[in-house]
């Protein structure tokens, strides 16, 4: 017990140079003035105090084990869910919009293959078509080329026809009318015949 | 003129004796079970609401729990999850206490050294238990820093053993001696503000800058005390 107070009294000496320091004259006679050096070196409160600190510590230990931590991890670990819950949620949807994407542009591609082929299509019956009809314009003008050439043909031959029996006639009457002698027509006609031919 | 220290004189309010031994319930105690109030009251009611997206009051009370669980969790690991109620009770404790405090007119119960003490007691005797219940007498080799050659072992031995069993004096006195000194200097120089009279002003303004100081040392040394036990927790559980 002796020691125990010598301690208390160092100690309380100590606080009462740093004090004293600090303030020289209001505080040293004060302390000087006060029976016990720290009053936190009295035991005789230590019983009390150690009580009341195991008895209200107890209860808080209690009231934050049973109450207050269940309800604030409570709390956290629903927002975690939450969150998880969120992420997840984003993420399936980005997943499906993603999905909707490629169909989408799988469609597009087939619709675009598609149309290319119509055009096609389209381009190469036109073509056909006009082929046809060219090939129709051009069977119409041969039919109307030939005709053409045949009548010119007839015409011709009619011309040379012609043209022989009045070469024949003109023969004839330039013999008679020369030599007096009447050429008999089938003469004539094989005369010129042979002229023409020569000539020709 | 009263002694700066006159203000941790204990006073009962409610005189009680049992078996002979004095448990009055004294104005320290009056302050504790209030700390133990204002904390309850703190962490239920902010939490009342279970918001998903909290407000200001369930943002702080959300906030201690993490703070106290990352401490735990970084320096003990998962290991340390069934302390947590106790770390955290400790903390919320040792905050509050050293917070009202500040009050003007209030008692800190934490500037009492064998409150301080006896939670260091506590902490010192638990992760000693711990320690042995879960490595058996291979604790011991915590007194031994792995690595150190062998021949150190006379001078680190001891050294290690002391620094070991000075833990609960350490960490308590750390507690209290902060707790003291602050309001033993607020005491002394709210003294001059009395007895400077209008010149008292200048003391004013430097109690008004200590009290914000003393605010966060209420703070930091919480933090220290929660922090160290964490620590000490880590080497029972994880040795070193």
């Amino acid at each position: 017990m002796t020691r125990i107070t010598a301690w208390a009294k160092v100690l309380g000496v100590g606080v009462g140079i740093g004090v004293a320091t600090a303030t020289p004259v209001l505080v040293t006679p004060a302390l000087a003035s006060s029976e016990v050096g720290l009053p936190q070196l009295d035991f005789s409160t230590y019983p009390t105090q150690v009580f009341w600190l195991v008895v209200s510590f107890a209860i808080l230990y209690l009231l934050m084990s049973q109450v207050a931590i269940p309800r604030i991890s409570e709390v956290l670990e629903g927002r975690q869910e939450r969150i998880a819950n969120d992420l997840d949620k984003a993420s399936k949807l980005r997943d499906e919009s993603e999905q909707v994407r490629a169909e989408y542009e799988k469609a597009l591609t087939a619709a675009r293959g598609e149309a290319h082929e119509q055009l096609r299509q389209a381009a190469e019956k036109m073509a056909t078509e006009t082929a046809d009809e060219e090939a129709k314009a051009g069977a119409t003008v041969a039919t109307k080329v030939n005709e053409a050439e045949a009548r010119i043909e007839q015409a011709r031959s009619e011309a040379l026809t012609n043209v022989r029996s009045v070469a024949g006639e003109v023969a004839g009457d330039a013999v008679r009318k020369l030599i007096g002698v009447d050429v008999s027509e089938g003469d004539l006609d094989k005369a010129v015949g042979q002229a023409m031919e020569g000539q020709a | 003129m009263a002694s700066p220290v006159e203000q941790f004189k204990l006073k009962p309010l409610v005189p009680l004796e049992i078996g002979g031994v004095d448990l009055s319930f004294t104005q320290s105690s009056l302050w504790m079970v209030i700390a133990v109030a204002v904390a309850t009251v703190f962490l239920t009611a902010a939490m009342r609401g279970r918001s998903l997206v909290p407000g200001r009051w369930q943002s702080m009370a959300e906030l201690s729990y993490e703070f106290v669980a990352n401490m735990l969790r970084e320096n003990v690991g998962s290991e340390g999850r069934k302390y947590f109620p106790f770390v955290f009770s400790l903390f919320m404790f040792i905050l509050t206490a050293n917070l009202l405090g500040m009050i003007p007119g209030a008692y800190t119960s934490t500037s009492q050294i064998i409150v301080t003490f006896a939670m260091a007691f506590v902490v010192f005797i638990g992760v000693t238990v711990i320690g042995l219940a879960r490595h058996g007498l291979h604790f011991f080799s915590l007194f031994f820093p792995t690595g150190a050659p062998v021949y150190m072992a006379p001078i680190l031995v001891p050294i290690e053993i002391i620094s070991y069993f000075v833990r609960p004096i350490s960490l308590s006195v750390r507690l209290f001696a902060n707790m003291m000194a602050g309001h033993t200097m607020l005491k002394v120089f709210g003294s001059f503000v009395v007895a400077l009279g209008i010149f008292g002003v200048a003391p004013m303004v430097l109690i008004v800058a200590l009290m914000g100081l003393e605010i966060l040392v209420a703070f930091l040394q919480a933090y220290v005390f929660t922090i160290l036990t964490c620590l000490y927790l880590n080497d029972a559980i994880n040795l070193h």
